[in-house]
């Protein structure tokens, strides 16, 4: 009974062994065949699986042109699962066809036939002796690199012909620059890093092969070359320290060019009689002290009128004397001292007529004597004295005349000072104004007595007229007394001789002329009246329109324009023509 | 044929390319330089081609593909190992080089019409290259001619080798593929060996510049 469950537990326990570890062995597998040199060649196999039995390996080859298997002849050369095939097994250009076989006690299992030709597996050794040596160009340090070739490698005879590669790198550095150097056994390197730490390496390839393995690494340190390049910068230095100085020494000489030229000096306070000193040192009551000016603010007003602007410097007296020297016959009477009448003309236009101060002048002269007249220059007398007027001839010097019409006369005189400086009026307005209503009064009174004034008009006849001549190349006036005559009606004064100009006052409507009166002044214009005789001395010729007598206003003689009349320049018209178409 | 000469033809060799030298004419070594780098382009071109050819080849091809024992030039004795093709003179081994060239004439253009019609999705880049192999082959030919002229008698030698092939490599798909392989595949080994015994003629006429190998 025990032997029975003890036949069962074996069989049992065989037939478990069995199923599990013993099978035939999985097949093998060549993983590579190599040749070094073209003249041996090894193989390497992979075995698979066991089956848990121990198992043997073989190699068997067949040449291409025999059908005679080989086996391997070395499996221990070349290492584990390795089939060495040495010079003598080794032919070229033939096929070999390689097998594996893999043999257990259970089974036998072949690998995949390889067919292989020598001269297409061939991968040599790495180069060998591999040197790097720092070598110097011109200063500038290289690295070269110089190998040998494997020593199985039959280069010499041409068997087999290798090229060559290779790498190099810093030590920091994990990226390798490659070189390829061809058939050649040494190789430079170029730009190195001062002081750099390179690692070297080579391999080699057949001509149609399989690149090598990298040859063992070689390091090497390039020197530091740094002192070359020092010796520049110092150059380099030393050159601009030298050129610096040279401009510190420049600038230095040049410092107050410099100065004025970037910081300009500050202008002084420029006060007169301030002492800058004495801000600087002194105290704010001296500085004060010295700020008031001794002569200011001017405290006499004497010359305040130096600061007047004068409109109107006439100066007549003494050209006029000397003019009228030198027409002595005529102009001597005329010629008088200047009497110091002040201005009172208001606005009267009377000064600009040559006739006025002509006539009044001639008929003082050549008519009859019956006066002491003078004709005066009136030198209106500024407050500075300089300013002078028409020579009123026939302003009548308040010494001779007595009559009240001498007076009036004498108030048409003053309208001959010029009224220009308004200032200057003030003071002798009031007599102006006081002479001028005289001469209305008088005017009037004249005009009522027109009547039985006939008689009278010879004492009229001592106005005194004188006529301009000409005005000379001087800007003198040369005058001449009015011819007094009769010509027309009683007490009217002649037609003068040469020509008498009226100012034309303006065209009417129908192109009649309208002629002002010389007179006083535009509201004062008493032109003379012919029968009256009334000459109040500023028109010396009366041609009336109107029969009328206006003697306190202007009578304006109108006279159909001609052309010729109205092209004369100054506006005045010739009325020698004019008045013959009227009695006057 | 690895004893015949050698060393009395190697001394041959050598005083001939002193001669050479010494005349002023380019020198064989440079002859010989550019001849193995246009051989080296040669091989390199067979080596792309077998790989494109690889890249799409049915995996059924690999097991009924002739050997290349069957390939036409495998009449020829060539040295199968380092020491017989060192004792190869140079006139020999430029005999050889010269024949393999030659016998590659008529294959190449039977490659190149097949390349046409080949049934591969890589038709155009092989057909390219195929045209490639030809031009080199050719100017390589005119080179040795050359070269051979320079070199003692024995390099005129040229051995036929005939190609029977025939211009037709298949008439179905695989086949052709397989021809075509098997084709290009001996042209690969034939033009490694002349390769490899061009530079071993050009190590050899190095000898005043021994940086050269």
């Amino acid at each position: 009974m025990r032997k029975v469950i003890l036949l069962l537990l074996l069989l049992c326990f065989t037939a478990h062994t069995r199923g599990k570890l013993h099978s035939p062995p999985a097949k093998p597998g060549l993983t590579s065949c190599r040749s070094p040199e073209k003249e041996t060649f090894t193989c390497w196999w992979k075995p698979g699986s066991d089956g848990g039995l121990p198992t043997t390996h073989a190699l068997y080859y067949r040449k291409e042109s025999s059908e005679t298997v080989y086996e391997c002849p070395d499996y221990h050369t070349a290492g584990e699962n390795s089939c060495f095939f040495n010079k003598n097994d080794t032919s070229i250009w033939v096929n070999y066809n390689i097998t594996v076989v893999a043999t257990n006690a259970l089974g036998r299992a072949f690998s995949d036939p390889v067919e292989i030709d020598v001269v297409y597996i061939v991968k040599p050794n790495p180069p060998e002796k591999v040197t790097v040596t720092v070598m110097e160009d011109k200063g500038w340090p290289f690295l070269r690199v110089s190998w040998e070739p494997p020593h199985k490698a039959d280069t010499r005879s041409g068997w087999i012909t290798l090229i060559y590669e290779l790498r190099v790198k810093l030590e920091e550095e994990i990226d390798w620059e490659m070189h390829l150097a061809g058939q050649q056994k040494m190789f430079n390197i170029f730009s190195l890093r001062s002081g750099g730490k390179y690692l070297v390496e080579v391999r080699c390839k057949p001509d149609h092969g399989f690149w090598s393995e990298w040859s063992s690494t070689s390091y090497i340190k390039v020197p530091d070359y740094f002192h070359r390049e020092k010796s520049t910068w110092i150059l380099i230095t030393v050159f601009s320290t030298f050129t610096f100085l040279i401009l510190m020494w420049l600038l230095h000489m040049n410092r107050h060019n410099l100065k004025h030229c970037i910081l300009p000096p500050v202008p002084g306070p420029k006060i007169k009689g301030f002492d800058k000193q004495l801000l600087k040192n002194g105290k704010s009551n001296q500085i004060f002290s010295a700020l008031v000016v001794p002569d200011f603010p001017p405290a006499t007003s004497s010359n305040y009128e130096d600061f007047q602007v004068e409109y109107l410097e006439v100066y007549v007296r003494r050209e006029q004397e000397l003019v009228l020297e030198e027409s002595k016959d005529l102009h001597n009477s005329c010629l008088k001292s200047e009497s110091s009448t002040s201005d009172c003309d208001s606005g009267r236009g009377s000064c600009d007529s040559h006739t006025l101060l002509m006539a009044k002048c001639r008929e003082a002269k050549e008519g009859e004597r019956q006066t002491d007249r003078e004709c005066s220059i009136v030198s209106l007398e500024m407050s500075s004295g300089r300013v002078k007027t028409w020579p009123s001839v026939f302003s009548p010097l308040p010494r001779y005349s007595s009559s009240p019409l001498d007076q009036q006369r004498q108030s048409y005189w003053d309208l001959c000072l010029s009224s220009k400086q308004p200032h200057l009026l003030n003071p002798p307005t009031p007599v102006c104004r006081e002479l001028q209503a005289h001469s209305d009064v008088n005017i009037s009174s004249i005009g009522h007595k027109r009547a039985p004034a006939g008689p009278r008009s010879p004492a009229l006849h001592t106005t005194e007229y004188v006529e301009v001549q000409r005005v000379d190349n001087k800007d003198t006036l040369l005058l001449q007394p009015v011819v007094q005559g009769c010509g027309r009606m009683g007490g009217c004064f002649q037609m003068p001789h040469g020509e008498v100009y009226s100012k034309v006052k303006g065209v009417d409507s129908d192109n009649v002329l309208l002629l002002q009166r010389e007179g006083m002044g535009e509201d004062r214009c008493p032109c003379v009246e012919q029968e009256t005789n009334e000459v109040t001395g500023s028109c010396h010729k009366s041609c009336t329109v109107s029969t009328t007598q206006k003697p306190s206003g202007c009578i304006y003689t109108a006279v159909p324009v001609r052309d010729e009349m109205a092209t004369m320049a100054n506006g005045y018209v010739d009325t020698a023509t004019m008045c013959t178409l009227h009695t006057c | 044929m690895a004893h015949c000469g050698g060393t009395n033809g190697s001394k041959l060799f050598t005083m001939v390319l002193y001669m050479a030298a010494a005349c002023g004419a380019i020198p064989i070594s440079d002859l010989l330089d550019r001849a193995s780098q246009r051989s080296d382009k040669l091989h390199s071109l067979s080596t792309t081609l077998t790989q494109d050819l690889d890249s799409h080849f049915p995996p059924i091809g690999r097991v009924i593909m002739p050997r290349p024992s069957m390939c036409h030039t495998s009449s020829l004795q060539t040295p199968n190992d380092k020491e017989q093709a060192l004792q190869v003179s140079e006139s020999d081994l430029l005999s050889l080089v010269r024949s393999l060239l030659q016998a590659w004439e008529d294959p190449l253009v039977v490659l190149s019409t097949s390349a046409n019609t080949l049934p591969h999705p890589a038709q155009s880049i092989i057909s390219n290259k195929i045209q490639e192999l030809q031009e080199h082959s050719k100017s390589l030919g005119d080179g040795l001619v050359v070269l051979s002229g320079k070199m003692a008698p024995g390099a005129q030698t040229i051995s036929s080798l005939p190609y029977f092939g025939g211009n037709d490599i298949g008439q179905d798909r695989i086949s052709k593929l397989i021809n075509f392989n098997f084709l290009l595949s001996c042209f690969r080994r034939d033009s490694h060996k002349i390769d490899s015994f061009l530079k071993i003629l050009r190590c050899r006429a190095a000898k005043m510049l021994p940086e050269m190998c």
